[in-house]
């Protein structure tokens, strides 16, 4: 069989390192190239683990570190890209240095897409420093063109809560009007219809028709729980998702689909072989639930659809 | 091709933000044969120094050893394998010496992978202040090593007579045996091929303790087609590639080699047509475009053909 040529398609990932363990530029890089996509990445810290361990150690790049990074690339002339991915950051100013390189990599590429997830917090609290959120709103937000919040995020983001569906896709809507033109809320407290032992999630994307009319293609997730505490599934969860709308530029309900599947077989590899490392009756450790992801490769490659998606008004 | 199944490296390399030098070139191929693989990273650059500019940053020897006591305090410093580099600062070296001999208290069946980077072609690009260090400190804790004919040399003071047979060469391989370790891999000679002069000598020796007690030695020779350009990153490549074929292949040095060289061909053809096409006709090549085609070798990596034999000698 002549092989299929070669994707050429170069993503920016600014995110922490971990030493050991997958999350930020750990957890996002190997599925991204397991998938073809040529990833440069920035390390926006080194620690020896992520900081749901006992210990963890290590240093962090400033903004200035991140600005020499960045203008050796400018350098040679190698700034250009088709996608800029960031997750987690702690800092205002390292934040505001990422949005003037996102700022100037979009005008040497227009049609550069930022895939942004707004970390904040969860659970109805900031995990991040105050000061933070109005840098989100007013700068990051504004150049990101797919954003994945959890509902806390996408209600502090919009200033508005999520009782029901119908509030949603207006948060969704306000979101879109922010910026971007693809909003996927990750995980909701919305009752779900398949029962307790699933969350809900939303997801919403806006698309210019080619007689210039827009449309809005929204989808419903129900995705099963699980009874554990992952690092670094937010961080695979936004590398796959511009993984999977590159593939489906105009079908977030496949796009969507494939990312939630492959989350869902990754966790569960994860989550089988961190019980069987604990021993029966105890519950796993932080080094024992990060996640499988090397030997989840075949999932990454091609993920059998085990959620479905399904298209609301 | 076999699992590896939890098998763990701690790979302490070079990072670059774009292309494929130390650890951006040893993990992606590692975790696509199923290694996982912890990685400190010694430095973080834009990209190679072969390129008209570049710019970044070092860690020092205190910073490692700060990341080391994160890993140690969590009580997960077990390792499997340990893979190093390219290196310029010997307190950092001699720190990496230190966490080696501890991380192989803590496991002495521990295999060091290390690649003794110095110089070529009869010039170091390195310290001089180096050499005693790897001669004295890291190659007697290597396991596997894989210099080239230079720093064979440099190492053992003795100099390989490229004119005759093979078996000075042999010779200088026996005394780094002497050194420590027990496989020993000259990547590249000058010793004259049978092939003619399209194609370079490398050479191997693994000693091996037979179950009777007694010892083996096995010799192979290489004749490697060579190739009309500069490339960076390779040599970390196959320190990596050799570490999961020794890995797979542990009493098997001819075929370890074999598929270690043969990874290394398809890659690098791969990448030289690439680079030829996007220069485009009767231009040379740049650094950027003769960039490792790494992800796109991914299948290659995984199951290579053979396409360079090993002769026992």
């Amino acid at each position: 069989p002549i092989p299929a040529p070669a994707m050429e398609c170069r993503v920016l990932s600014i995110q922490s390192h971990v030493v050991r363990g997958y999350v930020g530029n750990k957890s996002a890089s190997f599925p991204l190239q397991v998938l073809g996509f040529e990833v440069d990445s920035i390390n926006s810290v080194q620690f020896s683990n992520h900081t749901g361990y006992s210990h963890w150690k290590g240093q962090v790049l400033t903004a200035d570190e991140l600005h020499v990074l960045y203008e050796g690339i400018k350098l040679n002339n190698v700034h250009h890209y088709d996608y800029v991915l960031t997750g987690y950051t702690r800092d205002t100013s390292f934040l505001e240095m990422v949005v003037d390189i996102v700022q100037e990599l979009k005008r040497a590429n227009p049609n550069l897409v930022y895939v942004c997830d707004p970390v904040l917090g969860d659970h109805g609290s900031m995990y991040v420093p105050q000061n933070l959120y109005p840098v989100y709103k007013n700068k990051v937000v504004p150049v990101a063109d797919i954003i994945t919040p959890n509902q806390f995020e996408a209600e502090l983001l919009t200033g508005k809560t999520i009782s029901t569906e119908k509030d949603a896709v207006e948060v969704m809507d306000l979101l879109h009007a922010m910026g971007p033109d693809t909003v996927v809320i990750t995980s909701s407290d919305l009752p779900p219809r398949l029962g307790d032992r699933f969350l809900v999630s939303l997801g919403s994307q806006r698309h210019v028709r080619p007689d210039g009319s827009r449309t809005t293609q929204r989808v419903r997730i129900e995705v099963p729980k699980v009874d554990a505490v992952f690092v670094g599934t937010g961080d695979l969860f936004a590398a796959m998702l511009l993984a999977w709308t590159h593939h489906y530029p105009n079908d977030l309900k496949t796009a969507c689909e494939k990312t939630f599947s492959v989350m869902h077989h990754v966790i569960q590899r994860t989550i089988s072989y961190a019980h069987d490392l604990a021993g029966p009756g105890r519950r796993p450790s932080p080094p024992q639930l990060e996640l499988r992801m090397v030997q989840s490769k075949a999932d990454i490659e091609d993920p059998a659809i085990v959620t479905e998606a399904t298209v609301i008004s | 091709v076999g699992h590896p199944g939890t098998c763990r490296v701690l790979s302490i390399q070079s990072h670059v933000v774009r292309g494929y030098v130390g650890n951006k070139s040893a993990l992606f191929p590692l975790q696509v044969l199923g290694f996982e693989v912890d990685s400190i990273n010694s430095v973080q650059f834009s990209n190679h120094t072969g390129y008209a500019h570049w710019k970044g940053q070092v860690l020092t020897a205190e910073e490692l050893n700060v990341l080391y006591e994160g890993i140690k305090l969590n009580k997960v410093n077990h390792y499997d394998y340990i893979l190093t580099g390219y290196s310029r600062d010997t307190s950092f070296l001699e720190m990496v010496v230190d966490i080696i001999q501890e991380l192989k208290k803590a496991n002495p069946s521990l295999v060091y992978v290390c690649d003794p980077v110095m110089g070529d072609h009869g010039a170091m690009y390195v310290p001089e202040i180096l050499l005693p260090v790897y001669r004295d400190k890291v190659v007697p804790l290597a396991d596997i090593l894989t210099p080239n004919q230079f720093e064979a040399e440099l190492l053992t003071g003795r100099k390989i007579n490229t004119q005759e047979d093979p078996l000075s060469a042999l010779q200088v391989m026996d005394l780094l045996h002497k050194m420590g370790p027990e496989t020993v891999v000259l990547t590249s000679t000058d010793l004259l091929s049978k092939h003619g002069d399209k194609f370079l000598v490398a050479l191997g020796s693994q000693k091996l303790t037979k179950p009777d007690g007694t010892n083996s030695n096995q010799k192979i020779c290489m004749d490697i087609p060579k190739v009309d350009a500069v490339f960076v990153g390779t040599g970390d490549l196959f320190a990596a590639m050799l570490l999961a074929w020794t890995h797979l292949h542990p009493k098997d040095l001819k075929t370890a080699c074999e598929k270690t060289v043969s990874v290394m061909h398809h890659v690098i053809h791969r990448t030289i047509t690439y680079a030829n096409d996007v220069a485009g006709p009767g231009k040379r090549p740049s650094p950027a475009q003769l960039e490792l085609r790494m992800v796109q070798s991914k299948a290659d990596i995984e199951n290579p053909s053979v396409v360079v034999e090993a002769k026992v000698l």
